[in-house]
């Protein structure tokens, strides 16, 4: 556990909230953003730029990290499962802040 | 023929990266529970076809899926059934029901297939987004080997949750052992009808995130140049992209 202080709004495409005690976090923001977007053009400048502040060794476990994330909602809304504990305090703190419950694969948790 | 050598990238890869991807296309090439070998690879190369499918692309702007005529761009050995329930997996997963998912079995896509099948395309589409996230080609299929399908599924599995039979929390035992300790979490269960759906999907998770023990432990994994935060943000984004909730 850490008691670095971050903002969860960098999970929502906020350049500077990415960057707010995470180490290169805006680089790593964007990288995630282009790739899961499918923007080549923007993921080639993304991975330069996380390249160029980060290097290669980051820039390759960032890959497999976004690359296995790519999989995670494909398998949820697949087989339909629902979350394991929507009742946590924790878990409801970071839907509330962060909308999450907008999402079309919640419905998996909270039937509609 | 060895795969995954990663010769051509520009960058130094990680070896249990590399390993773990060359061992799931060993057991991709191998006759499954529901599969065989070469339906497979198939079943491989759609996830490759889907991401570039004009039908897909069309329908996933219509209103409702269901009710949307064409033709998906696809390759050889799946009958349509199969190539659209890939297609749907890859591009359009939002929108899948139960009742779609038992249609299926209707027009002879069984459930354990269908988690077969689920399970292969995710795992063949996380190791294909790590080359294109690193900018190298992708590696070539493997052929595949001979051998039928074994039609097993573990005695413990039920409905219950989502639209497939699953092991229950407490069901990871006998030859199911290894799935998971005391308790699993429903993104584990989920492909559980097919066991080795679930080993091939922690084997790729341990190496591109994280082990299913790392999962647990908030300190930064040993073999990483990123630590935990950076990790989740990079995960937390993409789901975000995506409007993953889980």
């Amino acid at each position: 556990m850490t008691e670095t202080e971050i903002d969860l709004q960098g999970v929502n495409g906020d350049a500077k909230a990415a960057d707010t005690g995470v180490q290169y976090g805006a680089e790593l923001m964007q990288f995630a953003e282009t790739f899961a977007r499918r923007d080549d053009e923007a993921l080639t400048t993304a991975r330069n730029s996380l390249l160029s502040v980060a290097g290669e060794a980051v820039l390759v476990d960032a890959a497999g990290v976004a690359a296995n994330f790519q999989r995670m909602v494909r398998i949820a809304d697949s087989i339909g499962i629902p979350y394991d504990n929507p009742d946590s305090s924790l878990g409801q703190q970071v839907r509330d802040e962060l909308n999450l419950t907008a999402f079309t694969s919640a419905r998996h948790t909270f039937k509609q | 023929m060895s795969y995954f050598k990663y010769e051509n990238s520009p960058y130094v890869i990680r070896s249990d990266i590399a390993e773990a991807h060359a061992s799931f296309w060993e057991n991709l090439a191998s006759p499954g529970n529901w599969w065989t070998g070469a339906e497979r690879v198939a079943i491989a190369q759609e996830v490759r076809n889907a991401l570039s499918c004009e039908f897909c692309a069309s329908r996933k702007q219509a209103l409702s899926p269901y009710n949307f005529a064409g033709e998906h761009q696809h390759g050889e050995g799946l009958d349509e059934v199969a190539i659209d329930a890939v297609h749907r997996v890859i591009t359009d997963q939002t929108r899948i029901t139960k009742s779609w998912v038992e249609d299926n079995v209707v027009k002879g896509l069984s459930k354990g297939a269908y988690v077969e099948l689920a399970g292969l395309a995710v795992a063949v589409l996380s190791v294909d987004e790590f080359h294109r996230a690193i900018g190298v080609a992708l590696e070539v299929l493997p052929d595949a080997l001979p051998g039928a399908p074994d039609g097993y599924m573990p005695a413990l599995a039920s409905e219950g949750t989502g639209y497939v039979p699953m092991l229950p929390n407490d069901g990871a035992i006998g030859k199911e052992a290894d799935l998971w300790g005391d308790r699993g979490a429903n993104v584990l269960r989920a492909f559980s009808a097919v066991p080795n759906a679930v080993r091939d999907w922690m084997m790729i998770s341990s190496a591109q995130y994280l082990s299913f023990e790392g999962m647990a432990n908030f300190d930064s994994p040993e073999n990483r140049s990123i630590n935990r935060m950076q990790i989740e943000l990079v995960a937390g984004r993409v789901s975000a992209v995506n409007e993953c909730f889980y």
